[in-house]
């Protein structure tokens, strides 16, 4: 597991705002976790654009909107997997 | 995943229950940092968040609720909950402390949240090592 | 640790900019470094002249101006949402320093918070 400069946590769906800041702000040795309407992201076409920044959505949610295969581009985790991202993670925002 | 180092975290929580998924997000999040030995400094409640703290919410039987689930972990895991008071004050959210000094008809904060200052997150972003918001998604 | 409060909300049709100012003020009473950014439609919190008197809320301008003396470290603006606000400085608040790439903020700081 490589380590995480700043963990980015969204929760918010793919056309708020709040989304485009949060992938503006993306830089190399960050990590994305969709979480909440974030995850259907997993439902739009070419919706990850930096293959240098790993991404993950929270299975939990993903499953509970239709989503739950992963893609080839993005790891599902349950819970305990993202405290450990946040452990890991020098710094998070939530966005 | 690799090992990672043991956290203590303070938790935020920003929405309201019943209007955003922050209370449940956080709730499971807490169960697996506890579960996964972490612990937690406090859980604050801030603006719409400070709902979660009311002993008077009443959902219907089957579903779950949010308030009660709250409370019970916080008590098993003697993590002190804290609603910011400002932000409870102008909800509507009131300790009986509060009720007698702004003279109001009833008191409806859930044991065991506290109400208090804004400076109880200053103190949990001083005291804990990773602090985690849980906002509404949208 | 320092902290970046950002705020991207617009004022006055939520709460969330304002509870974010006392986020903002609570760090700096307890002498902790913090900045704050308007980001998004949040930027128009720093537009000059807002009367608020018809809409029966308070003016943060005044709270807004009144930054620096309570210890907040630096107020920016983010240039791309000012000038898609028509924002300038000659119709902004003083003391906004505007930030042409913002994101960079959120790296420079160990603690990055919205309020809601």
């Amino acid at each position: 597991m490589m380590p995480i400069n700043t963990l980015h946590i969204l929760n918010k769906a793919p056309d708020h705002p709040r989304t485009a800041q949060c992938k503006h702000a993306l830089r190399p040795g960050d990590a994305l976790l969709l979480t909440e309407n974030a995850v259907l992201a997993l439902s739009v076409a070419g919706g990850h654009d930096d293959p240098a920044i790993p991404v993950y959505a929270l299975e939990p949610d993903a499953v509970a909107r239709g989503l739950g295969r992963s893609g080839t581009e993005t790891t599902l985790v349950d819970f305990s997997a993202m405290v450990n991202l946040t452990a890991q993670a020098q710094n998070v925002i939530s966005w | 995943m690799a090992a990672t180092s043991l956290q203590n975290y303070t938790l935020v929580i920003t929405g309201a229950p019943y209007s955003s998924q922050a209370p449940q997000t956080a709730l499971l999040f807490a169960r697996a940092a506890i579960a996964a030995g972490h612990t937690l400094d406090r859980v604050f409640l801030y603006g719409d968040g400070v709902h979660l703290a009311s002993s008077l919410s009443a959902p219907p039987s089957d579903e779950t609720h949010w308030a009660k689930e709250w409370a019970r972990f916080l008590k098993d895991n003697a993590v002190p909950g804290v609603a910011c008071i400002a932000s409870a004050l102008r909800r509507g959210l009131v300790n009986e402390s509060e009720k007698k000094r702004y003279e109001l008809p009833a008191s409806n904060l859930l044991e065991p949240f506290i109400i208090a200052g804004l400076g109880e997150w200053v103190e949990g972003t001083m005291a804990s090592s990773r602090v985690i918001y849980f906002h509404a998604g949208g | 640790m320092s902290t970046l409060i950002v705020i991207d909300q617009s004022p006055y049709g939520t709460w969330e900019g304002r509870e974010a100012l006392d986020m903002t003020f609570s760090l700096a009473a307890f002498d902790q470094s913090v900045s704050l950014l308007f980001t998004g439609a949040g930027v128009n919190w720093l537009r000059k002249a807002q009367t608020t008197s018809k809409i029966e809320q308070k003016s943060v301008e005044k709270n807004i101006s009144a930054a620096p003396i309570f210890g907040v470290k630096a107020i920016y603006a983010d240039a791309k949402a000012c000038v898609q606000y028509g924002l300038g400085l000659d119709n902004m608040l003083a003391g906004v320093a505007m930030a042409e790439n913002s994101a960079e903020l959120l790296h420079e700081h160990t603690h990055t918070a919205f309020a809601g």
